[in-house]
């Protein structure tokens, strides 16, 4: 499965950059995300409740972050599991272009999914992931935009 | 005494064979009444349940139990290490290989069973299925065949020696660890030197997809050990109870004769019920570990995804023919898929089956066949999906290859069909593959049925339609699917048909009561099939007593005499023969009965319709049911009291139902939606005991052989997940897609069989899937189309008619 999105944040790079390493808003805008735990600057352990059709199930997962594109690009990859609900690995490079005070963030992510979530939703996945990315890029900007404000 | 109503009347009183008699089950069934395996409730009876694998391949490194157990109402979780001090945790296939219970140290496919979770209640075993923690290691997924046989990736660890070699497999010689079998028919230099010097060859490369049989009702079990009279009752759905009770008692030690095994009613088999799954295994031996009844009843998923799937068949042919189309010559190899274990359900010989009917109904004097097993990350099973042994992967096989052969001949395929099928004054032939036909008369079905669809005038139409759609006129095409298919069914001669060394006899035992009404109890078990009405039937006809007066049981080992059970289009052929043999028995008994009471010597009775009479004095006769009391009652010289029978059939010879189908769809190919217009069905079947439930029969078989044919797959993902384990994803064809069928038939009785009776319950699946295939293809073909892969659904045909251009 492929997802790929461009959004507009308004907020400068850097900030943007920030906020994309700070646990605590990932856990903020993460839809689902009940805990997540910075083990390092570029590890970080995350319990995630996901619902998708009739499959509700909790994941937890490592996440690795790449941040040697700093301040231009962040990767990360991870993989998690849901018991009986399923699995999944993936990935995600994020670009950010600075456009005047605002920061324009592309996405490309990649995952695999296997268990009763794949043979479930083979046919909702699809649309349940875009439904959560954007979820996710919707909070995110609106705690960064925010934060500008205050 | 005086006959008071007339012959015609007392034939029609029996209701016997010929009569559309009412399906005597269908009370229960329409009220509500029938018993099913979910039904079973007991006394403190538990629930079990599967963890299973979301992994296609992987190691378990650990299984813990400890927060399931803790979950209110669990009572006890079983893995590999509780079942291996038994020697339970592998059990043998129906295919001579064995597979595991619960994953014993890796899964081999998505959904394998893990750990079985027993509980008070589903609700509480589905929570502690979520408790169990397994820690996998993922492994590389195959699930591809032709990967698999190229692959260092070893799936059966189990099969290679520790050197490194592969020892032999229940079949014969294994080329690789994930190679299973090689199994030949014919002869194959011959066949590669006629068609090397044939005038024409065709050649096709066919995948008849993975797909699964699906009955409504899953399959379960209800495992209830008493340890005080050490007796093991087991109700289950079973297509083979006597099968069943065979192997729990093989691998489990307990004597036969404390199992008694029951398959109550089933909604449905078709082939998914027939072999022998973990759940089975795990629910007897909950029940001894708890000492309380266990039941374990699959999901829809569990269904589709685990127990026993069909076909999987990668086929590539080659066909030659002179000039005139009289065909020289067949070649076919199949890279068999048979998923992470060999289960397939074929007789011990047959490791594909029936597969070596692939030379059909035409008189093809030299053929070739090779099949390749091959082990892959699916599911294990392999089973005959309303058809017999693999013969619906062979009928379209053969009638594909015949299609390709017509267009390269540039012939008419019906034509090409007539010209080569085996002569009536052949029969009894013996097929270059090597089965004897017992009986046929091919060329009038033919006729009647291309005369009943106005063969000539639908391909006129078509031309014109094709005409149009060039014009612009149109955007709609017309298929005209043609299916010409010689079944073999009734397994069978226990000379060369056995499973699991069960020889493939059947059974009938026969009680005839004092008041002359009767019990008979058969080695089958219907599914659905009507066993009840029909073998009453058969009964009424051989022995002059009403089927209304005649019970009909199955399915309870203590009480029902061994048999094979019901599968494969057996019943008929196999146990409606021992039904019939039983009853001339007691046909015997009975005459010599009333040529006391009458007088006269044995010899000098007739039987008559529901009567003995005297030979040349018909008023002088006793009825059957005077006959019956009397066999209880009356003190007869050198005749002891009573009046039973017992026939185990081992028929001589498979038999050899055909028929002719034609379909006529029409298809749009901006949508790919195809709409079938017509489809009439011509089915011989031998003699006809029922011709209601024959209908009923051939409507339903036409309609999965719709769904196989134009949308439902098992299909997975290269991760291993399978991809369609939900109704949402697999296709049940419903009113709105099933088209009004035409059904015609003609007689031709087997000759060996002692009704002349050859089976009909698959005979529309295997006839029906080619001819809805062939009429999506036949649609596609003035375009250049030779063959495209089923199913057919609205994606896969639209895109055929992209890739020809007719988007453009």
């Amino acid at each position: 499965m492929e997802l790929s999105d461009e959004i507009i944040i308004n907020a400068p790079k850097d900030r943007v950059y920030a906020a994309l390493n700070d646990p605590e808003i990932l856990q903020q805008c993460i839809p689902g995300c009940e805990e997540l735990i910075k083990h390092s600057d570029t590890e970080l352990e995350a319990k995630v409740v996901l619902k998708v059709g009739p499959v509700k199930a909790k994941f937890s997962g490592d996440v690795q972050l790449d941040t040697t594109g700093a301040p231009d690009a962040f990767s990360l990859t991870g993989q998690g599991n849901g018991g009986t609900a399923g699995h999944a690995k993936g990935g995600a490079d994020v670009t950010l272009t600075a456009d005047g005070d605002q920061t324009i963030l592309r996405y490309e992510a990649k995952a695999d999914i296997g268990g009763k979530l794949a043979q479930l939703g083979s046919r909702l996945i699809q649309s349940t992931a875009k439904k959560l990315a954007a979820k996710f890029f919707k909070s995110f900007a609106d705690v960064v935009n925010e934060e500008r404000v205050t | 005494m005086k006959d008071e109503i007339t012959r015609e009347e007392r034939v029609d009183n029996l209701k016997g064979m010929g009569c559309s008699r009412k399906r005597v089950e269908d009370a229960r069934f329409t009220q509500g009444k029938g018993n099913y395996v979910d039904d079973i409730k007991l006394d403190g009876m538990l629930f079990g349940d599967f963890v299973r694998s979301p992994y296609a391949h992987a190691r378990i490194k650990n299984i813990d139990t400890s927060a399931a157990l803790e979950v209110p109402g669990v009572l006890a979780v079983l893995t590999a290490a509780d079942l291996e001090p038994l020697g339970l945790h592998w059990m043998p296939t129906l295919a001579g290989d064995k597979q595991m219970v619960l994953a014993d140290g890796k899964v081999l496919f998505q959904g394998q069973e893990v750990a079985f979770v027993v509980a008070e209640d589903r609700f509480a075993a589905a929570d502690g299925i979520e408790a169990v923690v397994v820690d996998y290691e993922e492994l590389p997924v195959i699930v591809d065949p032709f990967k698999a046989l190229q692959s260092d990736v070893v799936l059966r660890e189990d099969l290679v020696a520790e050197d490194g070699t592969i020892p032999d497999g229940a079949h014969g010689p294994r080329k690789h660890p994930n190679h299973i079998f090689t199994w030949e028919a014919g002869d194959k230099a011959p066949t590669e030197e006629v068609i090397a010097n044939a005038d024409v060859v065709a050649e096709e490369s066919m995948y008849y997809h993975r797909t699964h049989p699906c009955p409504l009702e899953t399959c379960g079990c209800v495992a209830s050990m008493d340890k005080v009279n050490g007796k093991l009752t087991l109700w289950g759905t079973f297509q083979a109870p006597h099968a069943i009770r065979t192997i729990v008692s093989l691998i489990s030690g307990i004597e036969e004769h404390n199992i008694r095994v029951i398959s109550p009613d089933i909604g449905g088999g078709f082939g998914n019920k027939v072999g022998a799954y973990p759940g089975y295994v795990c629910s007897v031996v909950a029940s001894i570990v708890t000492g309380k009844p266990v039941k374990w009843v699959e999901d829809r998923m569990d269904n589709l995804m685990t127990t026993a799937f069909a076909r999987d068949y990668w086929m590539k042919g080659k066909i030659s023919a002179t000039k005139d189309g009289k065909i020289t010559g067949l070649q076919c190899h199949v890279t068999a898929d048979h998923g992470g274990f060999d289960a397939c359900a074929d007789p011990t010989k047959f490791p594909a089956g029936f597969m070596n009917i692939c030379t059909g109904s035409y008189d093809i004097p030299t053929a070739y066949l090779e099949v390749d097993g091959v082990y892959t990350n699916k599911a294990p099973g392999g089973v005959s999906y309303r058809c017999s042994f693999r013969v619906t992967e062979a009928v379209y096989f053969i009638e594909r290859m015949v299609e390709v052969l017509a267009i390269k001949l540039n012939m008419d395929a019906a034509e090409l069909r007539r010209i080569n099928f085996i002569k009536k004054e052949q029969f009894p032939y013996t097929a270059a593959l090597g089965w004897e036909y017992d009986s046929g008369d091919y060329h009038t079905a033919w006729d009647k049925a291309l005369k009943a669809v106005d063969y000539d005038g639908l391909r006129k139409e078509q031309a014109e339609r094709v005409a149009a759609f060039k014009r612009g006129e149109t955007r709609k095409l017309m298929g005209i699917g043609l299916s010409f298919f010689t079944e073999i069914v009734g397994a069978g001669p226990v000379k060369n048909c056995d499973i699991l060394g069960l020889g493939m006899f059947d059974s009938c035992e026969i009680r005839i009561h004092p008041t002359g009404s009767a019990i008979a109890r058969l080695g089958t078990i219907s599914q659905g099939q009507g066993h009840a009405t029909t073998f009453a039937q058969i009964l009424a006809s051989e022995i002059g007593l009403p089927a209304d007066s005649i019970t009909i049981e199955e399915g309870d080992t203590d009480t029902a005499p061994y048999g094979l059970g019901t599968y494969g289009s057996r019943s008929t052929p196999v146990a409606g023969a021992a039904t019939a043999m039983a009853g001339r028995k007691i046909r015997a008994k009975a005459q010599m009965i009333a040529a006391y009471l009458l007088e006269v010597h044995d010899n000098d009775v007739e039987f008559d319709v529901d009567r003995f009479a005297v030979k040349g004095a018909p008023e002088k006769f006793k009825t059957m049911k005077e006959i019956a009391f009397a066999a209880y009652n009356q003190a007869i010289p050198g005749i002891e009291p009573g009046l039973e029978a017992v026939s185990y059939y081992d028929p001589p010879n498979m038999t050899y139902p055909f028929g002719a189908y034609v379909c006529v769809m029409d298809i749009d190919v901006d949508t790919g939606v195809p709409e079938i217009r017509r489809f009439y069905a011509l089915d011989d079947c031998g003699t006809r005991i029922n011709p209601m439930i024959i209908e009923g029969q051939v409507h339903g078989g036409l309609t999965e052989a719709l769904a196989v044919a134009l949308g439902q797959e098992i299909a997975y993902d290269d991760m291993g997940n399978c991809k369609t384990g939900t109704l949402m994803d697999f296709f049940l064809p419903t009113a709105w897609e099933v088209p009004n069928y035409e059904t015609d038939f003609t007689v031709t009785p087997s000759p060996h069989h002692p009704i002349g009776a050859k089976g009909v319950g698959e005979s529309p699946h295997v006839g029906g899937v080619p001819c809805f295939s062939n009429a999506v293809q036949d649609a596609f073909r003035p375009f250049g189309n030779t063959h495209t892969n089923m199913p057919h659904d609205h994606w896969r045909i639209w895109k055929t008619a992209n890739e020809l251009g007719l988007h453009d």
